[in-house]
């Protein structure tokens, strides 16, 4: 069946989202460079960023540095990243981050909290979530604007409705953590969850080592390990949004029992309990991220029990790292948290047994990386997660947004005419 | 593959007077990849860098850079190529800052100044790009950065003067396990960046963590080149120590080069 042409007002709110996308991820471009990278004449630019000039998500600027040449210069187009920002969660199992990212992906300020190993409580969470916020929010220029909130938790979430469904290192069951969130932040915004390792491959390849990559598989590892799957340049997740749980993956049918109820999952061999308990690093006070580092660093400084751990750890790495390859042929593996440290200190067994168990053809072009940005990978792509709607329909979201805060924040709409 | 190396050795031949040390020795290195050069003790390995880097003259062999038949009779002649190596004493000085480091002996200059603020902005851009996180500010003298720091300052200054490839001798030796890492992931940024890399290193996990393709030399020859996704740490280890590749799964003499074919399988004697 045919399709009707899409009206002109859909091009032009298409128009106005891809070019606000464009600065949002490659940073400022001059609007010759928009007009060619968009395929759109420089009169079209023109009126595009305009409308985002006048509704005070970019600016134009006389380029600052560019040799003189004949003619007058492009006007530079940058983002608003003070004025336009989203709210960022990061839900670790030991840690809490809550940040103000701003247009263009600048981190502006960032509250971060340790979390103790206690029983998951999601009003306490929800609780300290929302202090984080009021303190963040509070520091903000009197005209700049919220534009959405995205939380990243380590746990199945499902995407409807940002339900936890599962988050066995946290404790969580059926929890509406989403609902709960949005209605005490009280910003007039839907908290958008996704699952951290989904989010943290989004971050990858928007803004990190996996940028031009379509097709990438990223591996988190916190407590547990998770896995974010980006197929032609589209996350993989499924029906519900439950995708990409790779740290499930069975690699050893007989190996250690699991928390998840299963035997032998690449989490339960590699994870940390795994990886402390092989070792023989168990005790008071060693967990987290730092135990996990500690015991690749004893391994490297010759500590028998740890370098056996780690090798063993690398060869499931490699194994599980195998299967992926030959189902999904990835341009890229990315290694983030702790799965860095366990990377770089095993890659000797990750790589001995990826040559022996994938097929030749799907491992010829996969390249192995470490996460660019590091820690905050996953709080990257939960704003990332935060900034989608507002990209799809920058003018509709920013005029509702300011109706509904004209009573808290000054509306600066006509400012600029 | 199709593909010309930036450089490529062949058939490289040294002889310190009757002590034959390098012969039919074989190096290429290609664009955006890490070919990690490994090899015992005595391999040949630091005579092979300096030969490339024009401090030793090579007795025979060929030299192409880009495919086109280059001489290479000095430090300089290779630094014009684009050639630039980074010795394990990195050659820093403990009292100048970054930038001065990065620029020591080209200097920029606007008019009879030095133009300082482009030479900051770049050098600061260069460890950027490198995702060299933990540095403050360019303008820390060289004596308050760590080791790991300062590698990733020598690495940031080989990339500056348009090096098309990067020779890293032995960058993660000394360094503890953090720094280490660090170092790791600057050397694989600066293959992805477009470079060529070349890596010696006795660490086969920092060879296997970085590594596209794996040289390995055995007594003054080269016994393999092969492709480091191919091999596992066991047929490389045994390359290195016995000059033979191991019969392993993946089949480590059906995926070989070509390259020192002749040696294997004879009994390893003295270069």
């Amino acid at each position: 069946m045919m399709r009707a042409a899409p009206s002109q007002e859909e091009v032009r709110r298409h128009n106005l989202g891809t070019l606000l996308r464009h600065i949002h991820l490659r940073g400022s471009a001059s609007r010759a460079e928009l007009a060619e990278g968009m395929g759109l004449n420089r009169s079209t630019i023109m009126a595009l960023t305009s409308e985002l000039t006048a509704a005070g998500v970019v600016r134009e600027e006389l380029p600052r540095d560019t040799p003189r040449r004949a003619g007058r210069p492009s006007l530079v187009v940058r983002p608003e990243s003070t004025r336009v920002y989203v709210l960022a969660f990061d839900i670790g199992v030991d840690r809490l981050v809550a940040a103000r990212v701003g247009l263009g992906g600048v981190i502006l300020e960032r509250r971060e909290a340790t979390r103790p190993r206690v029983p998951f409580d999601p009003d306490e969470l929800v609780g300290a979530l929302a202090a984080f916020t009021r303190q963040l929010v509070r520091r903000t220029d009197r005209d700049a604007v919220c534009v959405g909130a995205g939380a990243a938790f380590s746990g199945t979430v499902r995407r409807a409705d940002g339900m936890i469904r599962y988050g066995p290192n946290l404790g969580a069951i059926d929890v509406s953590l989403g609902n709960a969130l949005s209605r005490r932040l009280g910003l007039g915004l839907t908290v958008s969850i996704g699952n951290d390792a989904n989010l943290g491959a989004l971050a990858e390849h928007r803004r990190g080592i996996g940028a031009g990559c379509t097709d990438l598989i990223y591996l988190h590892g916190d407590v547990g390990i998770g896995g974010g799957i980006i197929v032609g340049g589209r996350l993989l997740d499924g029906v519900d949004g439950y995708g990409g749980e790779v740290g499930h993956m069975v690699v050893n049918p007989s190996g250690r029992r699991c928390a998840c109820g299963s035997r032998g999952c690449l989490e339960a061999e590699i994870g940390e309990h795994a990886l402390l308990a092989n070792a023989g690093r168990t005790g008071a006070g060693r967990v987290g991220r730092d135990a996990v580092r500690a015991m690749v660093d004893a391994a490297a400084r010759g500590d028998a029990a740890a370098r056996d751990a780690l090798h063993r750890a690398g060869d499931w790495l490699g194994l599980g790292v195998a299967n992926l390859v030959n189902v999904f042929n990835p341009g890229m593996v990315i290694f983030g948290g702790t799965l860095r440290d366990i990377y770089l200190g095993s890659a000797a067994q990750v790589r001995s047994r990826l040559a022996t168990s994938t097929l030749a053809a799907p491992r010829e072009r996969v390249k192995l990386r470490t996460a660019e940005l590091g820690d905050d990978t996953t709080l990257v792509g939960a704003a990332e997660l935060a900034f989608s709607e507002v990209l799809d329909d920058p003018l509709e979201v920013l005029a509702r947004l300011r109706t509904t805060a004209a009573g808290r924040l000054p509306d600066r709409s006509g400012s600029n005419a | 593959m199709s593909v010309t190396p930036v450089l490529d050795l062949r058939g490289v031949g040294k002889s310190f007077g009757p002590v034959q040390v390098l012969h039919d020795v074989a190096l290429s290195a290609y664009a955006g990849e890490v070919t990690a050069l490994v090899g015992d003790n005595g391999a040949g390995k630091s005579t092979l860098v300096k030969c490339l880097g024009g401090i030793l003259p090579m007795d025979s062999g060929d030299y192409l850079f880009e495919g086109r038949r280059v001489r290479v009779n000095s430090p300089r002649e290779a630094a014009e190529l684009g050639i630039e190596i980074v010795h394990q004493d990195l050659a820093l000085c403990e009292n100048l800052d970054i930038v001065q480091n990065m620029f020591l002996g080209r200097e920029w200059r606007s008019g009879l100044v030095l133009d300082e603020p482009a030479m900051e902005e770049l050098a600061a851009r260069t460890l950027t790009g490198l995702s060299v996180r933990t540095i403050k500010s360019v303008r820390q003298p060289v004596s308050s950065l760590s080791g790991g720091q300062r590698q990733s300052v020598a690495i940031a200054r080989a990339m500056l003067w348009d090096s098309k490839v990067v020779v890293l001798d032995e960058p993660t030796a000394a360094l503890g396990l953090a720094q280490t890492q660090q170092v790791l992931e600057v050397v694989r940024r600066l293959a992805d960046k477009g470079r060529a890399v070349v890596l010696i290193s006795h660490n086969m996990n920092d060879v296997f963590a970085v590594a596209d393709r794996i040289c390995a030399m055995f007594l003054g020859s080269t016994v393999a080149q092969v492709r480091a996704s191919d091999v596992t740490h066991a047929q490389v280890v045994e390359l290195i120590t016995s000059g033979r590749g191991a019969d392993g799964p993946s089949g480590v003499p059906a995926r070989m080069n070509g390259v020192g074919r002749a040696r294997r399988g004879d009994e390893a004697g003295p270069g």
